[in-house]
């Protein structure tokens, strides 16, 4: 046994077990010390100005936000395009915009984060808005949310980055927002804010796999009645063609209004912003089922989680705020007020450390970002950008 | 020990590369497909065989292939139809199209390209259409093919012009001869009748072949009376009316042949070229002042008759008289309008701001004063205007921070003190972009895609009582003007539509608006359309404007513009002629108003200008020197200064108001002396 152990010590395999462990405790010893080294680290992301046509690329060094680059974007110098949805490629070599106002479609822009110019375009639906990038199927997914068109259900355009083609657009319900990945990169999810419900698509498939109701039933019960009086009342009193009356009774008025889903980035759930309902509705991915529901303040928009999983990030757009839930017991943990009026988008930086909120403000007033540190819950600091401030996408970290 | 040390960390940092670049090269495949270069029936349905090989030759089965056409969905018009549960592609339209794959095995992807063609169906018969089966000696046949297919599609001559009809026949057998030598077919296969008699043109066109005989008579025509039907002196634009009738050798009016007009001349301006425009109809302008020989010919047979043009000299000075400045923000449009006190007032609209309107007193043009203002939640109030008894004035609003955007209805009884009396946005939470009082009714745009007509007599309480739409899937509409009970609506590539809201020519009404014409243009770029019924001629015009930004938006400097204003002859409704147009080189088109045959129009970078649209109509009315003037409207205290950007213009009470982007509002005066050259320099004694 002895001699068993001395060949052992004294073999390739062993050295190299060795030596791989003191590269790992190196690394170890290093990680250690991170906090306390002084790295200067940055980082970086971009905002679209939906009412001034314009991106701005920011850099946070960890005290201050700062504008270092305003980037104008659209064809049209007199008329507003309405840049809406902004994501960065995986591989952080391209960023991609979303113009919501067209003839009438609206389109997707295609950047080089390293030149912020202009590399490729593509049409899309109407007012296409949040979307994402799959890292497995390398599509990106983008909601149609035609918000004012007649309620009618809406699409999915899957687009082809490398060749900026929209290869399908895949109907969903009314007035679709929020388009997340699946961590697994197999599942694209968004709810439709009228119809009420979480679409589940198969990224690969390219069709709707799921549909979920996200209606509170006592809720619907006992609001709608008065909704649906008004509404019998109002729509005796239209002139209206039948296949219009037709379409109208078949499309409900959620109650619940949902904006945003985000599924989580380790466990088989997702999370959604009930804008009407005041609410964060937790769904079971596995069992395809409402799993919880929680209050909020006013109007929940958008939602993210910490890269770690471990924090719930949401706009309260009605009252100008960020709130930060834990995920472990879902509670609560900072109610902060942003700087100025309209919280809407979140980016959340890969380290799990900060929080970048956008507040579009009201008018002539400016965008502005805010930077929300998620270890002690404080606002650290904010910049402005261009008017009614809204996507929001995290680029990179630098050191 | 510490070598052993270092040779050890060497290779395990060798194993870690290693095991990565496994990571990277396994993701190195390429993809063979069945695709390449395939070609389908149109309706034919295809299961391709897809797969990827690494470098090593090994082969991996797709576990999932996506195929797409390149073109997408939205422009490729379905060309190829995809059924991505059984894995197969099906031909829909005819043509060369580039088909992805993307393979997805072992958790990576590859992907490639491929052309497929989707075969035009083989041709069944062809149809030599030649007008009249006699032609006169001398003369060219105008031919034309109609083709049908084995799929009873039947195609016509303008294919073979086209890109996609360039594909189609350079792969198929064409060929035109003729059974002897009466007639002369040329490299581009225009047959000309050289002899008199009979000969038969044959054509053989993708296998199919077709012939016509073709009777070829002696040219009856032995003399042509040329007649200028106007006569006196000519100016650049006056259009002429040429008429020239054939005689046969008995003195016989010829009837039922078509003469072919032609002009040459020669600049009177040594440095410049002369040049106009010649309408098989007779009618011709010269552009450039000089002497122009004008020709009516058949076959061998022709006749000229040469006229002078001269400069139409119409310059006259415009000066600016006084301007309301706007400098903290963009300004969009304006309206300008008579109050209750008689007074004259304005309002006007800002871009991409903070929703604010003002108003102005304009009754003294040359001192404009800024008497009050509005705040609306919105960022951009694109359109502003008054209703003609000038008690209501309506702004739109685009940025709403609700997204509800609509209209606010403003009480401007006393413009010095307006008073906000309705928000209305029903139907219209998109963006209202403009809009247009007429009467009792405002129309105005909803998100860009319709138009509603609201009924605006208890303007406390606006009642929708009509809509109009294109109704095709894609629709858009960028403007809307209604005059005479007809609506305008210009809807970019759709056109102009002429909607009946009350004027009768339909039967239509506010609540029941009939479309009864249509106009559209290649480039797709209506934006705004005036109506203008010629006080010179009684014709009856569209006058059609692009908005055109070639470069899109430039953030350093000056935008380039572009597109100018088509005149579309409605005086037929249901053949309308587009005959003229009015281009400034360099500079783009906007919103512009047209009174007493004089056009006064914001171009944009290219300022204010006015121009003569007396008389009729042809061809190229900034080339023929009916310009009468301009102005300039930068300004060094503008919002950036000294960027001329007029966004439109409107005549009222003899002057010419206009809203410049940059300034705010401005008035010029168009005076009756000729521009002053006394600054001018001069190289001439």
């Amino acid at each position: 046994m002895k001699i068993k152990f001395e060949k052992l010590i004294k073999s390739e395999y062993f050295r190299f077990i060795l030596a791989f462990g003191i590269i790992k405790k190196v690394i170890i010893i290093l990680l250690i010390l991170s906090p306390h080294l002084t790295f200067s680290q940055s980082y970086y992301l971009y905002v679209a100005s939906e009412s001034e046509d314009t991106v701005s690329l920011l850099k946070f060094d960890k005290n201050q936000i700062e504008e270092i680059e305003r980037i104008s974007v659209g064809t049209f110098p007199t008329e507003i395009e309405g840049p809406h949805g902004i994501t960065v490629d995986p591989n952080g070599k391209y960023w991609y915009l979303s113009l919501a106002h067209g003839n009438p479609f609206g389109k997707l822009i295609k950047y080089s984060t390293k030149t912020n110019k202009v590399v490729d375009e593509t049409t899309l639906g109407l007012f296409p808005a949040s979307m994402q990038i799959s890292t497995i199927t390398g599509f990106l997914y983008c909601v149609n949310f035609n918000l004012h068109g007649t309620m009618a259900p809406s699409n999915v355009s899957v687009v082809d980055p490398e060749t900026m083609t929209e290869i399908t657009k895949i109907t969903t319900g009314s007035m679709p927002h929020g388009s997340r990945i699946s961590p697994d990169g197999l599942y694209q999810y968004s709810v439709a804010m009228m119809s009420g419900e979480l679409f589940e698509i198969d990224a690969l498939g390219l069709k709707v796999n799921r549909v979920l109701d996200l209606e509170n039933k006592m809720m619907k019960n006992k609001k709608m009645s008065h909704k649906m009086m008004d509404m019998d009342k109002k729509m005796d009193n239209m002139k209206m063609n039948k296949d219009k009356m037709k379409s109208m009774q078949n499309m409900k008025h959620s109650m619940v209004k949902p904006t945003w889903v985000i599924p989580h980035p380790n466990l088989k759930l997702a999370y959604i912003a009930g804008n009407g309902s005041n609410e964060i509705i937790e769904v079971d991915l596995e069992n395809w089922e409402v799993s919880d529901r929680f209050k909020t303040g006013k109007g929940p928009y958008n939602l993210e989680i910490s890269p770690n999983g471990e924090l719930l990030i949401g706009t309260i757009k009605s009252e100008g705020k960020t709130a930060i839930w834990g995920l472990k017991d879902k509670k609560l943990l900072s109610l902060l007020k942003n700087t100025t009026s309209i919280s809407h988008g979140i980016a959340i930086s890969s380290d799990s450390k900060y929080a970048f909120i956008s507040s579009e403000g009201i008018g002539g007033e400016p965008g502005i970002v805010d930077v929300i540190s998620l270890e002690t819950f404080k606002l650290i600091s904010s910049v402005e950008v261009g008017k009614q401030a809204g996507g929001i996408a995290f680029w990179k970290k630098e050191i | 020990m510490l070598l052993k040390f270092y040779s050890m960390k060497k290779k395990a940092l060798l194993i870690i590369f290693f095991l990565f670049s496994i990571t990277l090269t396994s993701q190195e495949k390429n993809l063979i497909s069945d695709l390449d270069e395939l070609k389908l029936n149109i309706g034919e349905v295809y299961k391709p065989n897809t797969y990827s090989v690494d470098n090593q030759g090994k082969k991996y089965d797709c576990e999932r292939v996506i195929y797409y056409n390149k073109k997408g969905t939205f422009s490729s018009a379905n060309a190829i139809e995809f059924d991505r549960n059984e894995g197969t592609l099906k031909g829909i339209e005819p043509g060369y199209h580039e088909v992805v794959a993307i393979c997805y095995s072992s958790g990576t992807s590859s992907r490639r390209s491929f052309n497929v063609t989707v075969n035009y169906p083989k041709a069944k018969s062809i149809n030599i259409l030649t007008g009249s089966n006699t032609i006169y000696n001398n003369t060219y046949i105008p031919l034309s093919y109609e083709i049908t297919d084995e799929m009873g599609v039947t195609r016509d001559i303008d294919y073979w012009k086209s890109d996609n009809a360039e594909r189609y026949f350079s792969n198929l057998e064409f060929s035109i001869t003729s059974d002897n030598n009466k007639l002369d077919i040329d490299e581009s296969n225009n047959v000309l009748a050289v002899k008199q008699g009979s000969s038969t043109i044959n054509i053989v066109f993708d296998g199919v072949k077709s012939s016509k005989n073709i009777i070829i008579k002696k040219n009856p025509v032995v003399n042509i009376d040329l007649k200028l039907e106007n006569s006196e002196k000519f100016k650049t634009g006056d259009v002429l009316n040429f008429n020239a009738i054939p005689y046969d050798k008995k003195g016989n009016i010829i009837k039922d042949i078509n003469i072919d007009f032609s002009f040459k001349g020669k600049s009177f301006d040594k440095s410049n070229s002369a040049s106009g425009l010649i309408l098989q109809d007779g009618r011709f302008v010269g552009d450039v002042a000089g002497k122009y020989i004008i020709s009516a010919s058949f076959g061998n047979v022709s006749k000229s008759k040469v006229v002078n043009v001269f400069e139409r000299n119409i310059k006259r000075e415009v000066k600016n008289i006084g301007t309301g400045l706007v400098n903290d923000k963009h300004t969009s449009d304006f309206w300008v309008f008579e109050g209750v006190d008689k007074r004259d007032y304005a309002v006007t609209g800002t871009w991409g701001a903070d929703g604010t309107a003002y108003f102005w007193d304009v009754t003294n043009p040359s001192n404009i004063k800024k008497i009050d203002s509005v705040q609306v939640d919105a960022r951009t109030v694109n359109d502003v205007k008054v209703s003609p008894n000038g008690k209501i004035c309506i702004i739109s609003r685009e940025g709403a921070s609700n997204r509800k955007n609509g209209i606010i209805i403003i009480d401007v009884t006393n413009p010095y003190d307006v008073q906000i009396i309705k928000e209305y946005t029903k139907n219209l939470t998109g963006g209202v972009h403009n809009l247009f009082i007429d009467e009792k009714h405002v129309y105005a745009l909803s998100a860009g895609q319709k138009y509603y007509i609201l009924n605006i007599e208890d303007p406390k309480n606006p009642v929708e009582v009509g809509m109009f739409e294109v109704g095709k899937n894609g629709q858009s509409i960028h403007d809307v003007w209604v005059e005479n009970g007809i609506a305008y609506s210009s809807n970019w590539r759709d056109g102009v539509y002429l909607v009946d809201v009350g004027n009768g020519i339909a039967g239509g009404s506010p609540s029941n608006p009939v479309a009864f014409g249509n106009y559209t243009y290649d480039s797709g770029a209506n934006h705004a359309t005036f109506p203008f019924k010629s006080k010179s001629t009684g014709k009856f015009y569209a006058v059609m404007g692009d908005e055109i930004f070639p470069n899109g938006v430039n953030p350093y400097g000056t935008n380039e513009t572009a597109g100018f204003l088509h005149f579309v002859d409605f005086s037929d409704v249901k053949n309308p002629i587009e005959i003229a147009r009015y281009e400034l080189p360099g500079h783009g088109s906007h919103n512009y108003w047209i009174d007493d045959d004089i056009l006064y129009v914001g171009m944009y970078t290219g300022g204010v200008r006015i121009i003569d649209i007396s008389g009729d109509l042809l061809g190229d009315l900034y080339k023929q020197g009916r310009e009468i003037g301009y102005i300039l409207t930068g300004s060094a205290d503008g919002y950036i200064p000294n960027d001329t950007m007029v966004w439109g213009a409107q005549l009222y009470k003899g002057h010419v108001f206009y809203s410049d982007f940059n300034t705010g509002i401005g008035v010029a005066k168009v005076s009756e002396v000729k521009p002053d050259s006394s600054m001018q320099n001069q190289y001439i004694d």
